[in-house]
């Protein structure tokens, strides 16, 4: 395979950068398509195509072109707002200028031998009002690119022009050989002189403000940065070193506003990128690097030169402080391939190389090519049957409270989700009407999810309903002994995990074990854990009956001198409550005032649910 | 703004005198390619409706071979005359009545008098019309006029009519100028073109079957006709009788031979012989320049090259596509064929050998009825500007928006494309990731004989070396055997979600979450869920992705994508929904249905109410991310479309972009567009961070435009006005902006609100009850009441 270096390979963007131009000094030139990345056209033999066979002799072949440099532009056209032409500006080693229209394909215009001896470089700018190519005999040359006429000619330097670039404004050209100068373009004045290359300078580009050109020679492994605007004798303002001499270098952004953000790629095809607000910290800054991965070493020693590897790249824009876009052609050059990518500053980046346009040998291929398709077509199937393990729907959301404990859990993220979850749960009850009407039906006497383990327990006792404690006592005596033992252990749970109210439970078990306590003492050596249970829970209340009669007695005084004060008194009330805080506590031990005092209360209760009826 | 996709294949290209350029109708314009490179190089632009004809100017010399003249027209009625190297128009002359068809004998029957090219009284148009005073009444009469102008007069009177029938047909004219005809059902008419100034005679040539395409022998008195059932027929000797040159000859030629073999009736033909090859109708017919040749092409996509002395076939398989037209170059070498899928491959003559093709946007693929209004075949990467659409082929293409270039395409099922063949297999949708990595289709496999459907979903995972997708996972019968009816994609995450019309939507998601390489990922089903066994028949995640909304018929519930929670359920409409769509971060949910009763509904997630709704049929909805910017697409009614104060307003486009701003019912903005039917519409998010709308219309045309800038508005006024200014134009098919005049911009505003009629019918009050605010929301022993009787009612509509 034909070994091509990189520093040889010729390659263009568009403006738009969706064609890239790309020729491998065989005078033939692809114009690939980087949307759909496939060769759009080639230009092979433009030169005898035409009827310039005049100028060129004829039998001439494509193969004695010899393309030494090319920039894409396109001519914008002031009369209507339609395509304008794009040309393509190549410089020959033979020092021809040519302009080949891209979209016709057919070549614009010629200006024969405009550099004896090559020309090196062409450059414009952004506008493209004119184009300056220089060559191997020092000279500089204005051409118009819409008609190829020579404007104007200068001598730039006493050696060769190796390379030249116009600032985006058109202001400034710098031109250089081993040193690097800088012209105004409108009446072609030096303006500066840099000196510090030792060889020829291969790549000159400036900021995108004009205010610094970078350049870097020849051999060299770092990419000088120049102030265009500082004193007459100045040294480099920074230097960015690489590990690779670089062929290509870009720049984007602005010293004052955007920071300033560099790219290069090396003669290894690594592309590089530096990022800095301003030159100081852009002269600290470390390189990111993007390179290919080269994971496959059996291949690089079998296609020796022909490996994957970063030979275009463009920067395109600025993202946020520290990262940029990117375009970037990687791949071999037979097959590129084009992505866009993010760069961000501190993240070196490795792009996974395609073998595509590889050409492998047979025996290696089958087995490759099986390979690679096994891992690329790996391609999962699901019959029917694929639902086994999913996910089933968690049917019905009517209780306020599972959704509340749900909901801030879902939508941690956003606050407008747990918003609306508050909403849900406010107005649940109030729109999804139909749901609500059925849902009443279920949720009907259930206020705790805890209660429905027990229900089967305490079946056929209504728990709510104050029962007088005569019937009460009937309803115990008619329970069997055994599923009044099962209730009781129930009506101890329940309590323990205060599922209930004391309240409604107390009396329950009280009558339990007045009346069943033959049973329950059979039962001993069992349910001791459960009567157990009971005495500690019955304990750790009464230790706070104490303070909690302290609390009731300062209460009463409060709410007593308060009601004189209203002249109001409801002290029964506070006292109906002191007594049912009590009433949980000392059951076993004050049995007969409480039950006293609970008929009061379902007295006062009652008359209370009057008042609030009427 | 960026306007693209349009379609190549309207009309007949037409190579440059050189055959270097290549010139194509594109809507509108006409755009020159040149067939080098196959890159466009220019365009003619100045008629405002489809270029239906473009005839070049033929060069006589070799000296006039750089010579860039056309001559195209269009049916905004005008006739125009171009300088294509310029581009410069020339001349216009205004036919008032749509011209669908042109030929212009003088300029290929009178090469020799290169001097005379625009000598006035030789310069004669046929042009086939369409007679719209007749149009409007909707009359049964025959409205396709075939009539003869004379383009030297700036103003065209009414012309001598030749034919009528009841559609305008297109003209086909004899490479020599001598003649022309048009074909009219079983029949060929054909008439000579008189040499004075007197009236040209006719003749008819009559078949069985409808004729499809006609063509003329360069040289000799020979008529090749293809049919609808793929016969060709090749006539010889025609018009000898009837169409004879000088009345001498008349007299020596009119003997009656009947014994002409093949030839029906009385015609004047010699003989008739007919050619059997093609399966399908034959679409595309056309002599070699020489005349040695008749190529022939129709539904299967394959070039059929004849040897006019014996019949001998030569053929271009493959080529995947109806064809439609073949049109050879001035240089031998070159010729073009043009196909049904918007692709025109440029041909290597003898060898017959695909050079180059220039291809477009693929146009929509035609569903079957079934899954009409019901099928997504539109999906948009929002970051990049990439659209993929389904196109004929089971393929999606991949198209940049941004570039109007195609970029791959993506075969979605295994089977090969016939063009010929019956459809059997029928993808139904595509969507797109947020961040355009996934790619999900669902394809049907329609039953033969009532056995043997399939329904598939199928994930793909995007490749950016290659800038395609390959396939990941499929999923055979994912719901069933019910057909899926939405798929959505998570905002940030691997999951999707697809409904079906069976009555449950599952929640897929990639295993390439929780480790393993890119490679290996797979989708599997992380969730079932269901609502009441009714059909889901639209889905779409929050802004945020941690609320996922389900139409279940009509009712919007609304589901914890993780877990798979009930979370509520949103109040019914009145028509099944077919597209939801969260307006992007807000609480705003908006639905839209469209049988029978169309309707677009904003409800507030955090109510649980509906906000507004109008009376309007949606074809497409999307939101912006980031604000609570929503943009429907909606079709404007038909009656209020042909209202006659709005006529001008509307002037033949059929739907409206609305731009919405959250809660505010009143749109902020209103774009008509064209072809709104199958259209689609999405905001491109690109890296400027600036909001662009993309829309496709119903033949993949689009254009891409900034709905909020200010600048936009104006800068696309100013672009309007200096069309009307310099080329009296407007935009054809395609949006066309309205600038922020005061007193128009009310009036369309008025125009939006007259047109929007109230959700609220006041014979139902229940359903008025739920919409409103929650605080005056009556008690529920109120409630109840209402609500059992319109249950009742409800079900006593069904009943009736």
């Amino acid at each position: 395979m034909n070994l091509v270096n990189i520093k040889d390979v010729l390659t263009s963007f568009s403006p738009a950068l969706d064609y890239l131009a790309l020729s491998t000094g065989d005078g033939r030139i692809k114009i690939w398509d980087t949307v759909k990345g496939q060769v759009q056209t080639e230009f092979a033999d433009i030169a005898s195509a035409e009827e310039t066979n005049i100028y060129t002799n004829g039998g001439k072949g494509h193969l004695s072109v010899d393309y030494t440099c090319m920039k894409w532009l396109s001519l914008e056209r002031k009369k209507k707002r339609k395509l304008g032409t794009s040309i393509l500006v190549l410089g020959t080693g033979g020092g021809d200028v040519l302009a080949l229209d891209v979209a016709s394909g057919q070549l614009k215009w010629r200006i024969s031998d405009c550099h004896p001896g090559g020309v090196n470089a062409v450059s414009s700018s952004t506008k493209a009002s004119c184009i300056y190519s220089g060559g191997a005999d020092g000279m500089v040359c204005e051409i118009d690119p819409n008609s190829g006429n020579l404007i104007r000619k200068f001598k730039a330097s006493t050696k060769a022009v190796s390379s030249l670039s116009v600032s985006p404004d058109g202001k400034i050209l710098a031109t250089a050989s081993a040193q690097l100068k800088t012209f105004n373009c409108s009446d072609l004045k030096k303006i500066h002189k840099f000196t510090g290359h030792p060889g020829g300078v291969r790549c000159v580009a400036f900021t995108e403000d004009g205010k610094y050109v970078l350049s870097s020679a020849v051999g060299e492994r770092y990419i000088a940065v120049w102030k265009t605007d500082g004193a007459k004798k100045q040294s480099a303002s920074c230097v960015l070193a690489l590990e690779h001499p670089p062929v290509f270098v870009d720049s984007w952004g602005e010293t004052d506003k955007m920071g300033l953000y560099v790219l290069a790629i090396s003669e290894v095809g690594v592309c590089y990128f530096w990022y800095g607000s301003n030159v100081e910290e852009l002269g600290n800054a470390k390189p990111t690097k993007v390179s290919l991965a080269t994971e496959d070493s059996s291949l690089k020693q079998q296609h020796k030169g022909s490996l994957p590897v970063i030979f275009a790249a463009k920067l395109q824009g600025v993202l946020k402080p520290g990262s940029a876009n990117a375009f970037i052609a990687s791949g071999l050059l037979v097959k590129p391939s084009f992505q866009k990518m993010l760069l961000q500053f501190g993240n070196d980046l490795v792009l996974n190389a395609s073998k595509n346009g590889v050409l492998l040998p047979i025996t290696q291929s089958v087995s490759k090519s099986k390979k690679g398709q096994g891992v690329q077509n790996k391609v999962t199937t699901l019959d029917r049957a694929h639902a086994e393990d999913a996910l089933l729907p968690i049917a019905r959301v009517a209780d306020l409270q599972e959704k509340k404990s749900v909901q801030p859990h879902s939508s941690d993220k956003d606050t407008d989700m747990i918003e609306q979850s508050q909403a849900v749960s406010d107005y649940v009850e109030t729109f999804s009407m139909e749901d609500k009407l059925r849902s009443l039906g279920i949720l009907k006497g259930t206020n705790e999810p805890s209660n429905l383990s027990y229900a089967s327990a305490i079946d056929g006792i209504d728990l709510e309903a104050y029962l007088p404690p005569k019937k009460l006592k009937s309803a115990v005596l008619s329970m069997e002994p055994s599923t009044a033992f099962k209730t009781l252990e129930a009506l101890a749970s329940m309590w323990q995990t205060r599922g209930c109210g004391g309240r409604y439970l107390l009396p329950w078990i009280y009558s339990i074990m007045v009346t069943h306590s033959h049973y329950i003492m059979s039962r001993e050596p069992k349910n001791h854990q459960l009567l157990s249970i009971l005495h500690k829970i019955t304990k750790s209340r009464t230790i706070a009956l104490q303070q909690l009669l302290q609390l009731s007695g300062r209460l009463q005084l409060v709410t007593a001198q308060i009601n004189k004060a209203v002249g109001n008194e409801t002290q029964t009330r506070v006292h109906e409550q002191e007594i049912d805080d009590e009433s949980e506590d000392e059951e076993e031990d004050v049995e007969e005032h409480f039950y006293g005092e609970n008929d009061n209360e379902s007295e006062l209760s009652s008359d209370e649910g009057e008042d609030k009826g009427k | 703004m960026i306007r693209g996709g349009r379609s190549y294949v309207t009309s007949a290209p037409s190579f440059s005198n050189d055959a270097k350029k290549l010139l194509v109708c594109t809507g509108n314009t006409v755009s020159v390619f040149s067939a080098a490179t196959g890159l466009q190089i220019t365009s003619l632009e100045g008629h405002t409706a489809q270029v239906t004809t473009l005839i070049v100017v033929p060069a006589s010399s070799a000296a006039q071979k750089i010579l860039c003249y056309c001559w195209t027209a269009s049916l905004d009625g005008t006739i125009r005359h171009w300088d294509f190297s310029g581009p410069e128009l020339l001349q216009t002359i205004n036919a008032q009545v749509p011209i669908y068809s042109m030929v212009i004998p003088s300029l290929l029957s009178e090469p020799q008098q290169t001097d005379k090219r625009y000598d006035s009284s030789k310069l004669v148009a046929y042009v086939s019309v369409e007679d719209t005073s007749l149009v409007r009444e909707g009359s049964t009469e025959l409205r396709g006029h075939i009539r003869r102008f004379n383009l030297a007069k700036e103003r065209l009177p009414r012309g001598d009519t030749l034919k009528e029938t009841e559609e305008p047909k297109s003209i086909v004219i004899s490479p020599s100028g001598e003649f022309f005809g048009i074909r009219h059902k079983c029949k060929i008419h054909v008439w000579d073109v008189p040499s004075g100034g007197s009236v040209s005679k006719k003749m008819t040539l009559h078949h069985t079957k409808v004729i499809n395409a006609f063509a003329f022998h360069p040289t000799e008195r020979i008529i090749a006709a293809g049919d609808v059932t793929g016969r060709v027929l090749i006539w010889r000797g025609f018009g000898n009788r009837k169409l004879a040159l000088g009345s001498q000859k008349k007299n020596a030629r009119a003997m009656v031979d009947l014994d002409n073999p093949g030839v029906r009736d009385e015609d004047d033909a010699e003989s008739c012989t007919t050619w059997h090859w093609h399966s399908a109708e034959v679409n595309v017919l056309n002599f070699s320049s020489d005349g040695a040749y008749l190529y022939s092409g129709g539904r299967e996509g394959v070039l059929v090259v004849w040897q006019l002395d014996t019949g001998k076939k030569k053929f271009l398989p493959r080529i995947g596509s109806p064809l439609l037209y073949f049109i050879w170059s001035p240089e031998p070498t070159l010729s073009s064929v043009v196909c049904a899928d918007n692709q025109i491959h440029l041909l290597k003559m003898p060898s017959m050998e695909i050079l180059r093709t220039i291809s477009g946007i693929k146009p929509p693929p035609s569903l079957p009825k079934m899954y009409e209004g019901l099928s997504s075949t539109v999906a948009f990467d929002r970051s990049s500007g990439i659209a993929a659409l389904c196109t004929e082929n089971y393929c999606v293409q991949l198209y940049n928006l941004l570039n109007d270039r195609g970029i791959s395409e993506v075969q979605v099922c295994e089977r090969n494309h016939q063009p010929g063949d019956e459809i059997t297999v029928v993808v139904t949708a595509v969507a797109l990731s947020l961040d355009g990595s996934v790619m999900s289709t669902t394809e049907v496999k329609l039953p033969e004989d009532g056995i043997g459907g399939l329904v598939s979903l199928k994930f793909w995972e995007s490749e950016p070396d290659s800038k395609t997708f390959t396939l990941s996972t499929i999923v055979y019968e994912p719901h069933k055997d019910a057909g899926i009816s939405a798929i959505a994609f998570h905002p940030t995450r691997s999951m999707a979600v697809s409904t079906s019309f069976g009555g449950d939507f599952k929640i897929w998601v990639s295993n390439s979450d929780k480790s393993q390489t890119d490679k290996d990922s797979s989708w599997i089903c992380h969730a079932v869920g269901s609502y009441k066994k009714k059909p889901m028949t639209a889905a779409a995640f929050s802004g945020d992705g941690t609320v996922l909304a389900v139409a279940a018929e009509n009712v919007i519930t609304l589901w914890n994508p993780d877990k798979n929670i009930l979370l509520s359920v949103l109040g019914a409409t009145l028509t099944p929904i077919t597209k939801l769509c969260f307006a992007g971060k807000s609480e705003f949910l908006v639905a839209a249905s469209h049988f029978p009763k169309p309707e677009l509904s904003v409800w507030n997630t955090s109510k649980l109410s509906s906000s507004w709704s109008y009376g309007l049929r949606i074809e497409a909805i999307t939101s912006a991310l980031d604000s609570s910017t929503f943009a429907v697409l909606a079709l404007v009614p038909k009656i209020f479309r042909k209202s006659k104060s709005k006529k001008n307003v509307f002037r033949g486009r059929d739907g409206a972009i609305l731009l919405f701003n959250g809660s505010d019912p009143k749109p902020v903005s209103i774009w008509t567009v064209m072809k709104a039917e199958g259209g689609s519409i999405s905001f491109l998010e690109g890296d400027k961070s600036q909001l662009r709308l993309a829309y496709v219309n119903g033949s993949h045309e689009y254009v891409v435009f900034d709905p909020n800038s200010d600048e936009t508005h104006e800068r696309s006024a100013a672009d309007y006005e200096g069309l009307v200014g310099e080329e009296e134009t407007g935009d054809f098919g395609y949006t066309s902006m309205y600038g922020e005049l005061p007193d128009y911009d009310k009036k369309r505003k008025e125009d939006a609100e007259s047109l929007v009629t109230p959700f609220v019918s006041s014979e139902r009050p229940w359903e008025t009850i739920f919409s409103g605010s929650t605080l005056n929301f009556p008690p529920l022993q109120k409630l109840c009441g209402e609500f059992f009787e319109s249950l009742m009612e409800k079900s006593n509509s069904v009943v009736e």
